[in-house]
This record gives C-alpha cells, structure tokens and sequence, in this order.
C-alpha cells in the first residue's frame, strides 16, 4: 500500500499561539520598515448617534426538548459513570468529576478541481471523551505547573477514543471502563505532580481549578443529513470548472456536509443530546505570482442544511470574485512597509476582531502563568471608543438575515449557553469562560468548548461588535482621505479580506498580533484605488483598539472555523466597517520559488509557444 | 489510444511457486485441507473491472506532457531532465474494524494521485539518492491528486505541476549533491546513479476480484469480534478486516508504460490483559490473502481469537524468564518473525542514501552490503526473493507484483545458495558499477529514490527435522550449554497489530525514551521446555541484538514450512507502538510482504524479560463483573 510522504514522528509540545480561521502558524518575519510618522497626535470624530444595523434571532438552549427521543446510550453512559463515581468514592485519591461524552459524526466531503472530481467520502465516526479530575475544585490534576520546564508532567493524553457504534451495552460499557481507567490512572498521578509542585511554591494561587455547574438535561431530536449528491456532484463539477480559469492553476469547489450527535454525562447529573447538521461550500482558487508568492482566494458559505447553500446564481457570483481576485493579485504589486490610516471591511473588521481581541478573551489565558495576561488588569476600564461594544453570544442563530456559524445550546462542558457583554461602551465588563475559573470570575458562561478528542478551553462563538455611533460606508471613506491627508500619508490602505492569523498570548513573547489580509488596496487622496499583495498587519491589541475613529452603518458576518489549543471549533464574527487612525503594515514572508517554467498544457493545445515563456500568455500560471 | 512506448520487454506474469516437498502447510497457519479444492476449482468471483479514473485516454495526456517536459522544461543554464517517471495510482479500500461485536471503525478510501520524478545531471551523477540536509524534502519527487474519473485535461494540467515541481527540487538536490561530494573528496564518484533498463510495456488491464463490501467485511468483523464478550481475561479486543486494491501505472522517458494491479484481503485479530503483576500484555493474529477467499474459514477464525484469549489468560498467571543465554527454537510465525526483523532488512542492495543520518539509516539494513560472494547464512540455508510468486504450496502470497516501482518487471532472484550471498535485491540505483535492477525497488527512504526490498521472500533448509527430533536437539544444545531448560518462540509482536490506546501520556514518553530501538520486537508468545519435554508458557521476551553473523549459527532447521503474509511499515517498532492504531484502525498501509520459512533453531541467543508497559490494575472491576 501507498505511503503519504509525511513525517511519522509524534510531536509533544505546549501550543502558545492561538489562531484561525487558518490555524496557528508561526513565521520568521522581517523587521518592519516603518514610514516616518507624521507626528499627528489622535483625533475625535464626530460621529451620529446611529447604531449600526444589527438584527438577530436566537434559540434558547432548552427550546426543542424532547425526551421521547432520548437515547439508549445516556443511560449506558450514566450508569457507567455512577458506578466509577461510586467505585472510586473509597479510593486513595477518589474522583470529584467524570463526564463523558460520545461524538457520532457522519461527514461528506465531495471536491472537484478543473470540472473532475477529486474527493468522494462519506465517512461515520464515533469519539469518546473521558474527563475525570481528582483532588478538589479549589486544587486538581490539571493545576498547571508553576515551572514552565516541567509544566507538561501533567498533561493527559487526549487522543480520539475508540467506541463501538450502536447501542449495546456490554460493548459501550467495556470502553467506557477502559477509557476511564486509563483516564484515572493518568489523573492520579498528574495530582502527585501538582502536590509537589505546591509544597515549592511560596506564594499559592486562591483561583479554583473546576467551577461547579448546574445540571442541565436536555434531549434534542437526532438531525439527518438529506442531499442528492448526484445533484451535488454536478454543481461542483460545474463550479470548479468555471473556477479553473484565468490565471489560476488550481481551481476546486467543495462542500463538506456533517451530520453530528453529541451525547454528554457527567457526574454533576447533566445529560444531553445534542443533534444537527451543518453544511459548508468553499470555492477555492490559486496560482503562483512572478516572484513566487502564493496566491490563494477562498470564499466560502455555511448554512445548517445543505439546502441553506448558495444557489446557482450566487456561487456564480462567488467563483466570478475568486477569479477576478485572483487575476488582480497575480498582477498586483508587493505593498512596502506601512503605519497610517486604514479601513476595515465588515468581515475583515469581524477576522479582525475576533483574532486581536476575542482570543484574548478567552479567560483562561489570563489565569496561565506562561500568558501574557494582556486583559486582566483592564476590567471595568475602558479599552476601545465608547461607542463599540462587544459580546459573544453562542444563541444567535442568525444576524441581519445571515445565518451563522457559532451557534450551540450547551458547550463541551454541559453548560448552557448565553450571551456574554465583554466590553459595553467601550469598558471591559468580562471574559469568555469555561469551567475554569479566573480571578473574579469564578463560574463559566458556557463557553467551554472543543473537538472530538482534545480539552475544551473558552472559545468564542458568535463574536458581535456593535456600534452605538455609525456612518454609511460610503461615508468611511471619505473619513480616511481626510485622515491620509492630516497624516501626511500618500495613501490610506482599505481590507477587505482576511484569510486569518494568529496571535501571540504567551509570556514569553511580545503580547502582539499578526493578521494576514489577503485583498488589501491603497486608496490615494485622488479615490484612485490598487490592489497590493503580500503583507501582513501587526500590532497589538490594545493600541489597535484605542485606534478605532468610526464605524459603518452595515455590518457583516465572517462565518469559520477557528483552531486553537482545543481545536477546531464552528464560529462567527460580525462587525461594521471601521476607520483605524493607524495600523501597521509589514511585509509578509514570500518563499524563494517562481512560477511553472513551462506555460500551461493548455496553451500548447491553442497553438501558441511552449518552452520558457511563462507568464506571457493570458492563461500563464 | 496512441502507443506511449516502443515494446521491449513483456510483462512478467505471476506465478505460482512449486517448493516441491520442502514445503509442508502448517495446520496452525494454514488449513491443508482447503488448498487443493481451492485451486482446483476457483468459485466465480466478481472481478473489480477496469479503473474508471485512469484511462488510456489519461496515460496519453500524462505521457505528452512528459514529453513537452523532456524537451522544453529548463530554467535558465540549469541542466534539463534526463529522466522522468510516473507512478499513477489508484487505490481503494474498504476497512472495518469491530470490538465485543460491534463496529468501532467503518470507512471507505479511494482517490488517485500521480507521483513525478525527475533525474537531472547524467546517468553517472544524477540528484537522486541523496538527502539534503536541512531541506530534505528537496527530493526530486512531487505528488498530486487525479480526479475519481478520467478527465485527460486535469490529468495533463496536473503532471504539469507535479514535473515542475519535482525538477525544481531536483536542481537544488544536485547542486547540494555535489557540494557534498566535494567536500568529501569526491567519494562514490565512481558508481552510476542510475542504471540503464530496458523499457517495459505492458498495457493491458490487470482485472482482480472486487473488493469485499463494507458491510460484508462488518458482518464478519462484528461476529469474530463478539467471541471476545465471553472471556473474563480479556480487557480490551478488536477484529479488523481489511480489503484493498490497488491499481499501479507507471510511464517514464525511456519508453516505459506498464500497469499493475494488486490486491490482498486480511484479518487481524488482537487482544490485550494484563497480568497479575500488571504487565500489560497483548497477543495477535493476522492472516492475509488475495480475497477474503484465501482467508481461514470462520470456524478456524473464531478458534484463534479463543485461543488469544486463553493465551491472555495463562500468560496472565505465567512466570517471567530470568536471563537466558542459549539455543533458541523459533517455531511457526515465531520463525517467519525472526526472518521479518533481524534477515529481511539486510537483503535490499540500494546503497543508503548519502546524507542520510546513522541512526536513520540503520532501518534500511544494509549488512550484507559487501557480502556478496561470502559465506553469510548457515551452510543449510538458502533464500530465494520472488515477486512472480502468488502462491506458495497452495498458500497466497501477498507480496508480488508484475513491475516494480520503478517500471522494471518483477524477477525472481537466488540470493542465498547453501550459506552463500549470490547477489542481493536491486532497486536502479546500483552499489557498483555494472549492476542491474533485479526489479526489487518497491520501499522509499528519504532522497526520493525507491530501494530494493523483500517481497516474497522464500528461505529453505537443507535437513529439515520433524518437530520431535527439532526439540531434541534444541535440548541437547541446551544441555551441553549446562543450561536447565531451552526456549521455544512461537510468535514475535507486531507493533501494526497490537498497538493499545491504552497508555497514558507518562507511559509512552517512557516508552520512546527507554526502548533500545536496534533490537527486534519483543517475542509475545514464548515457551520454556525442560528436559522431560515439558512445555511452560513464560511472559514475553526480549530479544538482545540479534547481530548478522548469528544466522551463520543456524544449527538445525524444521521439516515444515510456515508462510506468514504481512504489510511492511516502513517505521520502526516503537513509532508503530507510539502512533500505531489510536482510532483502533485495521492496519492497511505498509509494504505488502510474506516470508515462508521452517523453523529455525539458533545456536545461541540472548533473551530476558520483557519489562516495559507496567501499569497499576484496574481501581474498579469492569462493568459486566467477569
């Protein structure tokens, strides 16, 4: 059988960045070259008291119980968990919390490239996950260590937990048992390295490890995935062959369909039974520009149910902005080094946000020692303009019309989800927090949250920065030709996509940002507008924020998927359009490489020259 | 469709092996009785019928734009190819994998990619073969994904980044080659990088039996998987079935253009306890054919997962062995896994990689390197490679094929005759001047280039023993060592098959740092035998360092022959152990591999306990109170 070439080798190490919708990556980058600053000092606008337009529906996480549909497989996996509970009640080191929780998945996944298909799976899976803590609330197994060189001794290993499909008892209940075993064995002696650590600590931490949580019981119908994938296939088909055109050398439509059923107990009582679908379109194109640089447009769409995608007419629409995207990048100038003036468009300002301040707060990067702890000493201070407010909340099933993407009824952590105000005009009022507490915020607000086989930590869901003060779009701009020119600027910079980022929230390294923009233009004092290439935006958060001068009338969703140490998790943000007083602008990493030597095989069908010509036909890379 | 090549040499077909009397079907391995009726009368199968996605329509596409490669692709006074291949393939497979009856692990594979080489320089001095250190996937190989069905335009679009990418990394690696070479002084200089081979045309569509359907290999795995419901013994257990077929096409500039097809069908059987003490312990059992056909009836099945289970019982109660140095009987699948680990390595002739890391280069053996034409093996013992074989005595083969990956047809080689090193397996990149590919190049290491491997690989011995006087001698030696028993080994771990989800973090850091990862797996099925002839199942062992001069201490073999088929990972031991099966996977990837051996008695070995997966019992009983 066919080997992949990949590196085989298991790697062990604390992940410090947290990042999406691309993942954590970290690169070696360049000092930036700062233009010289104008020496202007901060501005207020004037701005009308108009809010920005945002509109919601939401579920309530109860709404839909069903108890006819309960499951088999809770009550397997509560008499499990009692009799462990039980078991370990006379034990040496006995156990305060076990959950578990089982993840059926059933994924589609069907991509074609050029008018081919490529991928056609259609797999089903089933996870356990065993959490158990020993100790007490107040100091357990997952205390992190003080050292950072030995902060790893306790870690667990999480890995995907082998479950058998079905029902039947003797079989889920002998995995349950070994996983649990294995679990505990791993917890007990994690707690012996805690202890030890604490008897070298002069000065010990008061902040609990676990927060209790009201049981909550709740039974949802299980969701079916229904699509025609005859009908499916040929979209895709369709899709990417038109998406292969112009310079692209890779052109592919894909959809990913999941059908997921989440069973979660633990021994606080909580039984849930969570099910629904989620369906996903990306129409994905890239080439190589001139000096080698990577060019890559995705635009993608989310809905609950296949039948919630684009229709025809809009993946059209989506494949024409790939392509007219991506033949502009190919022909587009690197940008130089940058501190001035800039707009962020509604979904760019939604990445934005969502990388320089959500990951920030997530609450338990203020409680670990080896973070940058960035916001805990500004709650109840002001951090941003005192118009914006911020707030996540995982019960918004859909904002001005579009649905999205981080809705959930109860986190990995059985609580409930809720909306949390983060930062109400303009002061920082909480944090997102799952069940591990921080200083001054001691219970979690359902935010909790993983995928199959890692840890939960706070994550965000649906992240919504709202404005109370907002101007037309139109207006935004007219709004950053003045500050270009009272910066002294020859341009002000205008994004309007983000493809991700990450940012650094340990300790050990600046407590600074990095977002990779992938449609980024100049706009000079004439309105005249150029599309540049290869650059990153960097910073750090708090002097980012404090630069926002105005918002938009309109806000936008930026539906994904964002990975971090617990993994991939669904998640929205949405934003106004914002005029930034300064960002800075650095250039991003372009690898050493060059386009095909040889034109496309196209080309040579045409008629046209072949050999050590690329790059001079329309249809060269 | 158009002709891709100027025919030069056929096909190699299969074949099947007559090892005349030397070979005697195990019962234990292999039921007698069902292999003349097997292949007397063959039942009508379902043929899987030509691929859909590689079509000659694609081989075309791929084959012009080698073509427009090999003329025009340069950059600059960089040197062009002087060489291209293609390996196209299409694999499909369908993996079950059940516990206490029930499915853990259900899922189809199936997609297409195609994978360039490109050689650059000359025949004498190429980029192949060499590590860049620091960038050492600059190999002058690219791979890219097919379409599920034959769209000759993507096909061509797609080997046109493939060829650019693996020339681009091609330059780099020659230039790095040469820079190292000079700075060595110039070493190897005078061995080819590449040898020269006829070109091998051979068309036509290889048709194989259908794969087994996924609920067809469920049925089987969810009913052998629930045997393990009643054992007490048994902590944790799974059955995986496996069914894979694989299409190969592979094209090249010399004029090459030849397709293969392979196809195997397994079951693994595994099954974990722990003992007293709380050692961990795991037994398996694997078998694997070209059909589910060639497999053991379930009957048969059904008695080796009870008997894996019995074994985690006793062995659960078992003494350990103190250190033993002394004679060593490997019996049955014991004897194919001493050939396996310590023998087979050794007899690929592709000189390692330059560049490659000492440590990473000793999973590519190589002891027999400057042996040829010396006395290596005992006087009695003689190996045989053949990948023309599909069966052996009525016994599926796993390991054949009709081309190598290198587009070189399959040869049967003698590489050992009575003790003596006759030549060993050739991939194209030669050890010497004037060698030649003996059509072996079927294992990658790192510098892209494929090196010559087992396959079928067929180890007779001349005087061969009935087991009664086998055991005999075992106890002669041992008593004329002044040793107080001998120890029989009937089977060796494989870490593909019994890799456990069950540690923790603690535990397999412990693993990684403490396995002495140049010795052979531990052997999981051992036996200590006294002089009254009283047989004492004893927990696993250790085998110390199995050096190559040992083989020459063969010192009797049996009248039997074993024949165990396998996939050959290409990571060691302790990586399996450590990443092996953590959804409880089937193993399905690996080299396909069989060895056929009698047992084997070594003068002296050194063993002792194996030690490492210790661990407290369970603080609650298991839930259905066995």
């Amino acid at each position: 059988m066919s080997r992949s070439k990949t590196a085989t080798a298991a790697v062990l190490a604390a992940l410090l960045l947290a990042g999406c919708p691309g993942g954590p990556t970290k690169v070696e980058i360049p000092d930036p070259v700062l233009l010289p600053d104008a020496g202007m000092a901060s501005v207020g606008i004037d701005l009308p008291a108009v809010p920005s337009v945002i509109e919601t529906t939401t579920v309530e996480p109860m709404t839909g119980d069903s108890p006819a549909d309960r499951s088999p497989l809770l009550d397997i996996m509560v008499a499990e968990n009692r009799r462990w509970m039980k078991g370990l009640g006379s034990a040496a080191t006995p156990a305060y919390y076990l959950a578990y929780q089982i993840t059926d998945s059933r994924v589609v996944n069907l991509e074609a490239e050029g008018g081919a298909l490529t991928t056609d799976s259609d797999e089903q899976d089933r996870n356990l996950d065993v959490e158990i803590r020993v100790g007490s609330p107040a100091l357990d197994n997952t205390r992190v260590l003080s050292d950072p060189q030995t902060a790893g001794l306790n870690d667990p290993l999480t890995r995907h937990g082998v479950m058998p499909f079905g029902t039947d008892k003797q079989a889920i209940s002998n995995h349950l048992w070994l996983e649990t075993d294995r679990r505990y064995r791993e917890a007990e002696q994690a707690l012996t390295y805690v202890i030890q650590d604490q008897q070298t600590l002069s000065k010990k931490s008061q902040v609990p490890d676990f927060s209790s949580a009201p049981a909550e019981v709740f039974v949802g119908k299980l969701a079916k995935l229904e699509y025609d994938k005859a009908a499916w296939v040929a979209r895709l088909k369709r899709c990417s062959e038109r998406a292969l055109r112009g310079k692209a050398t890779r052109g592919t439509c894909s959809v990913v369909f999941q059908e997921i059923t989440v069973y979660f107990v633990n021994s606080e009582g909580s039984q849930l039974q969570q099910s629904f679908t989620s369906a996903q379109l990306a129409v994905s194109v890239g080439v190589k520009a001139e000096d080698g640089m990577g060019l890559g447009r995705l635009e993608q769409r989310f809905g609950v149910t296949p039948a919630d995608l684009p229709d025809d007419a809009a993946v059209d629409a989506m494949i024409k902005t790939v392509t007219a995207d991506l033949d502009a990048l190919h022909d587009a100038p690197l940008a130089e080094p940058y501190v001035g003036p800039a707009i962020l468009e509604g979904r760019a300002a939604g990445v934005f946000f969502h990388e320089v301040f959500g990951h920030r707060m997530e609450g338990h990067r203020q409680k670990d020692e080896t973070s940058g702890k960035t916001f805990a000493s500004y709650v109840g201070k002001e951090i941003m303009p005192t118009w914006l407010s911020v707030f996540d909340d995982a019960t918004l099933t859909t904002l001005n019309g579009m649905q999205l993407n981080g809705f959930y009824r109860f986190d990995d952590e059985g609580v409930r989800a809720r909306r949390v105000d983060l930062v109400q005009q303009g002061r920082l009022m909480a944090f997102l927090m799952g069940r591990n507490p921080i200083e001054g915020f001691e219970a979690s607000n359902g935010h909790g949250r993983k995928q199959p086989g890692l840890p939960p930590v706070a994550r965000q869901g649906n992240l919504v920065v709202a404005s109370e003060r907002s101007v037309e779009r139109s207006e935004l701009e007219k709004m950053l030709l003045e500050e270009v020119k009272r910066q002294g600027r020859p341009y002000g910079m205008v994004f309007t996509d983000i493809s991700g980022g990450f940012t650094n929230t340990s300790a050990f390294g600046p407590q600074s940002f990095k977002v990779n923009p992938t449609m980024a233009y100049r706009i000079y004092p004439d309105g005249r507008r150029e599309l540049v290439r290869g650059i990153d935006i960097s910073g750090t958060p708090l002097v980012a924020l404090q630069s926002i001068r105005a918002a938009s009338r309109e806000v936008e969703t930026f539906n994904g998927v964002c990975g971090a140490e617990s993994g991939w998790v669904p998640v929205s943000a949405s934003a106004p359009s914002l005029l930034v007083e300064k960002l800075e602008i650095e250039q991003s990493y372009i690898p050493p490489d060059r386009p095909p030597v040889l034109d496309p095989p196209s080309i040579k069908a045409q008629g046209k020259a072949q050999a050590g010509t690329h790059g001079t036909h329309g249809g060269a890379q | 469709m158009k002709s891709r090549a100027n025919p030069s040499t056929t096909m190699t077909k299969y074949a099947a092996v007559a090892l005349g009397a030397a070979l005697v079907a195990v019962p234990m391995l292999w039921p007698a009785g069902d292999d003349g009726a097997a292949l007397a009368k063959p039942a009508p199968v379902k043929l899987a019928g030509a691929s859909t996605a590689v079509t000659p329509e694609i081989l075309d596409a791929i084959a012009e734009e080698m073509n427009r490669s090999m003329q025009s692709l340069q950059i600059g006074r960089a040197p062009k190819p002087y060489h291209i291949s293609y390996k196209v393939t299409e694999v499909d497979v369908n993996d079950v994998v059940s516990s206490l009856g029930h499915a853990t692990t259900r899922r189809n594979r199936h997609f297409v990619n195609i994978e360039a080489r490109v050689r650059v320089g000359s025949i004498d001095v190429d980029n192949a073969n060499f590590v860049v250190a620091g960038a050492e996937a600059y190999d002058g190989v690219s791979a890219f994904t097919l379409p599920l069905e034959a769209t000759p335009r993507i096909a061509r679009r797609a080997t046109w980044l493939v060829t650019d990418t693996a020339y681009k990394e091609a330059l780099i690696q020659l230039q790095a080659k040469n820079d190292a070479r000079r700075a060595s002084g110039g070493a190897k200089q005078d061995v080819p990088g590449w040898t020269e081979e006829q070109a091998v045309v051979a068309e036509d569509p290889v048709d194989v039996p259908a794969l087994e359907s996924l609920d067809d290999l469920e049925a089987r795995a969810n009913t052998l998987s629930a045997t393990f419901r009643d054992h007490a013994d048994v902590r944790d257990s799974r059955v995986g079935f496996t069914s894979y077929l694989e299409r190969r096409w592979y094209i090249n500039s010399e004029g090459t253009s030849a397709h293969d097809t392979r196809r195997a069908t397994g079951v693994l059987i595994a099954a974990f306890g722990q003992a007293d003490d709380g050692q961990e312990l795991g037994q398996h059992w694997t078998r694997y054919g070209r059909t589910a056909a060639d497999l053991p009836k379930e009957a048969e099945m059904k008695a080796a997962a009870d008997q894996l289970a019995a074994l985690i019982g006793q062995l659960a109660k078992a003494p350990k062995l103190d250190r033993y140095t002394g004679p060593v009987l490997f019996e049955g699948e014991g004897a194919a896994g001493i050939v396996r680990y310590t023998l087979a390595p050794h007899l690929g002739g592709t000189p390692l990689p330059e560049g490659l890391a000492p440590a990473q280069a000793k999973q590519f053996g190589g002891g027999f390197a400057d042996k040829v034409g010396l006395k290596v093996l005992s006087d009695n013992l003689s190996i045989v490679d053949d990948p023309t074989a599909s069966k052996a005595g009525g016994h599926a083969l796993i390991g054949g094929y009709a081309i190598d990956d290198e587009g070189v047809a399959a040869q049967k080689v003698e590489v050992v005759k009575n003790g003596m090193l006759q030549t060993l397996l050739h991939s194209r990149t030669p050890s010497k001047k004037g060698e030649k590919s003996n059509g072996h190049a079927r294992r990658t290491a790192p510098g892209g280039m494929f090196h010559g491997t087992a396959t079928n690989l067929i180890l007779t011995g001349k005087g061969g023993m009935d087991r009664k006087k086998l055991v005999a001698k075992l106890l002669a030696e041992a008593k004329a060592n002044g040793l107080p028993h001998a120890i029989i080994i009937k089977r060796m771990d494989d870490a593909a098959a019994t890799a456990t989800p069950e540690m923790t973090r603690r535990e397999l850091i412990n693993l990684y740092q403490n396995a002495d990862t140049d010795l052979p797996p531990p052997a999981t099925l051992v036996y200590k035998v006294t002089f009254d002839g009283k047989e004492q199942l004893v927990r696993p062992v250790q085998l110390g360092e199995v050096a190559l001069r040992t083989w020459k201490d063969v010192i009797a073999v049996g009248k039997a022959q074993t024949v165990a088929n396998f996939l050959a990972s290409g990571d060691g031991y302790v990586i399996q152990r450590l990443t092996g099966v953590g959804d409880g996977a089937v193993p399905s990837s690996g080299i396909e591999s069989s060895v056929t051996t009698p047992d084997l008695l070594f003068k002296e070995l050194d063993l002792s306990a194996y030690t490492i997966g210790k661990r407290e019992k369970p603080a609650i009983p298991r839930p259905d109170g066995k």
